[in-house]
């Protein structure tokens, strides 16, 4: 679907349009559902950042690097084995929730806060990118599957498989995520210890066990959104940083650590954005998800 | 069941508990009264395992807590009710009075400290969905203590809980203190209320820069003329 110009946001439906004044209905119902499918891959990628960002007070850059390293292994696996890409998710999920793991180990050895692991992350991403680069080299790769160019016909619109599927697993995800922090003890004493980690502590809970199993949960939601970054876009190491602005302005708008407002941000923003582009031209859908941005931080500073 | 020896608690390099021994026996209700700065919050915090101990002994039931983690005291019996309360404020009352309980033993009795809570602030009950952040100050504190309460503890660790409250409050805080202290858990009570601790302790200390100035009987306390002049504004 995108070629390799245009950016992930878009699904590039756009096409030079005659009517630039009025776009047809089609036109519109089917911006709508590429919102849909590209909000959901936003809510993947924003997941493992929302929560270790508002639960454990790290915001780790390096959550896109490793969904499009998990990307790119997809990637190799499914060509070099000719296993299916969505079973490489058995080898991968497990892996990454270990990486995960392993680097919020390292984050409390070196007590790293907020600030600190916006650096030690960036620092990441870049070493991430070169070692991407250095494997699979800076030349665009192109996934083919037999699943991945089907389209579904509904009515005028045509549903692409895959995108859908990254909308199915974003809702799965994002609600269980929500479920689990709202009904679960873990997940109770998850948020109380973000909100008093001293006092959850001193009624049992184990803030450091608690910790590591949050950022292997993140890694591991890192791995599936690569999954779907695979299967539906062309991958090149350079596209890691074009989806940070974006993702970080659906995570705040969703509020930190909020995996049903994540989700609802990121549909939001991904509609806007493909609205934008149908209504005028490609070029201004990144203006909307910043302006929205700030619009939201205006009216409701306190998120 | 708890014995503090020669403890010494610094915040960095400043010493704020100097070789403070005291004991709370079975089923006391045992008070620790002082001036603002006096060490009372460090003294109770080093005992509840929020603070490090930089020389002395804590033990419980004759066991060492030094080198129990902070997240396994409360296995041992043990339940704070802090100094400002220090509830989870964007959490609901009912999910406060969860935390209460995290701890597996605890968790097992999850539904009859609930009621037990709600029947002592009836209030709470009515307040289940709220956010604790949004409740008045008394509110707050009877969360703080529902939540204590929801440990199951054998010795329930009080810090000024009449601080900041309307003084028909106050005297419900104590009611409800000398409440769960007649159900047979022990209480050590900091606090700055002199009169009112004292009307319900069994035992007192005298808590001032640091080190432990009088211990006795509150009637006895009561009787010194400087702490009759200090804390009870008696001449």
């Amino acid at each position: 679907m995108p070629s390799p110009t245009c950016r992930p946001a878009s699904g590039c439906l756009s096409s030079p349009h005659e009517n630039r004044a009025l776009p047809s209905l089609n036109l519109i119902g089917q911006s709508l559902l590429a919102g849909l499918f590209t909000g959901g891959l936003y809510a993947l990628l924003g997941l493992g950042l929302s929560l270790t960002w508002g639960l454990l007070r790290v915001i780790n850059l390096a959550n896109f690097a490793l969904a499009f390293l998990g990307a790119y292994l997809t990637y190799q696996l499914a060509t070099a084995f000719r296993l299916d890409p969505i079973l490489t998710l058995v080898v991968i999920v497990p892996g990454f929730f270990v990486v995960g793991i392993g680097l919020e180990l390292g984050f409390l050895r070196f007590k790293i806060n907020e600030l600190t692991s916006l650096i030690v992350t960036f620092g990441l991403t870049v070493i991430l990118e070169s070692l991407i680069q250095w494997i699979w080299t800076a030349d665009f790769r192109r996934l083919e599957w037999p699943y991945t160019r089907v389209s579904l016909r509904i009515g005028t619109l045509f549903v692409g498989l895959t995108g859908l599927l990254a909308f199915g697993a974003a809702a799965l995800l994002t609600l269980g995520t929500w479920a689990w922090l709202r009904w679960s003890y873990l997940g109770k004493a998850a948020r109380a210890s973000a909100q008093d980690g001293p006092m959850a502590g001193a009624f049992g809970v184990n803030r450091r066990r608690l910790a590591l199993l949050l950022a292997g949960l993140s890694a591991a939601y890192a791995a599936v959104a690569g999954l779907f970054i695979a299967l539906n876009h062309t991958l090149a190491p350079s596209q890691i940083y074009s989806w940070i602005g974006v993702v970080f302005a659906a995570v705040i708008i969703g509020r930190l650590g909020n995996a049903l407002g994540l989700l609802a941000a990121s549909v939001f923003i991904a509609a806007s954005e493909a609205l934008t582009m149908a209504v005028t031209a490609p070029g201004w859908a990144p203006l909307v998800s910043f302006t929205l941005l700030i619009v939201i931080l205006l009216l409701r500073p306190e998120l | 069941m708890l014995e503090v020896e020669h403890l010494e608690v610094a915040h960095g390099d400043a010493v704020a508990v100097w070789d403070v021994s005291l004991s709370v026996r079975p089923r006391d209700l045992v008070t620790v009264v002082g001036p603002n700065g006096a060490g009372k919050t460090t003294l109770i915090n080093a005992i509840a395992g929020l603070q490090p101990i930089r020389s002395g002994t804590v033990r419980l039931d004759g066991g060492d807590l030094a080198s129990v983690p902070a997240h396994e005291l409360c296995r041992h019996g043990i339940a704070l009710v802090p100094e400002g309360r220090r509830l989870f404020p964007a959490m609901t009352v009912e999910e406060n009075l969860e935390i209460g309980c995290y701890a597996p033993p605890a968790r097992r009795l999850r539904g009859q400290s609930l009621e037990r809570v709600y029947a002592t602030f009836p209030i709470l009950r009515e307040r289940r969905r709220q956010l604790a952040g949004s409740l008045s100050g008394g509110q707050q504190q009877m969360v703080a203590i529902g939540r204590a309460l929801m440990a199951c503890p054998r010795l329930l660790l009080l810090d000024e809980p009449s601080l900041g409250l309307a003084p028909q409050i106050v005297d419900q805080v104590f009611a409800v203190v000398a409440g769960i202290h007649a159900d047979g858990v022990a209480v050590l009570l900091v606090e700055q209320n002199v009169v009112q601790a004292f009307a319900i302790a069994a035992r007192g200390y005298v808590l001032e820069q640091g080190r432990v100035v009088a211990e006795g009987a509150p009637s006895q306390l009561a009787q010194d003329a400087r702490i009759r002049e200090a804390y009870l504004g008696q001449q």
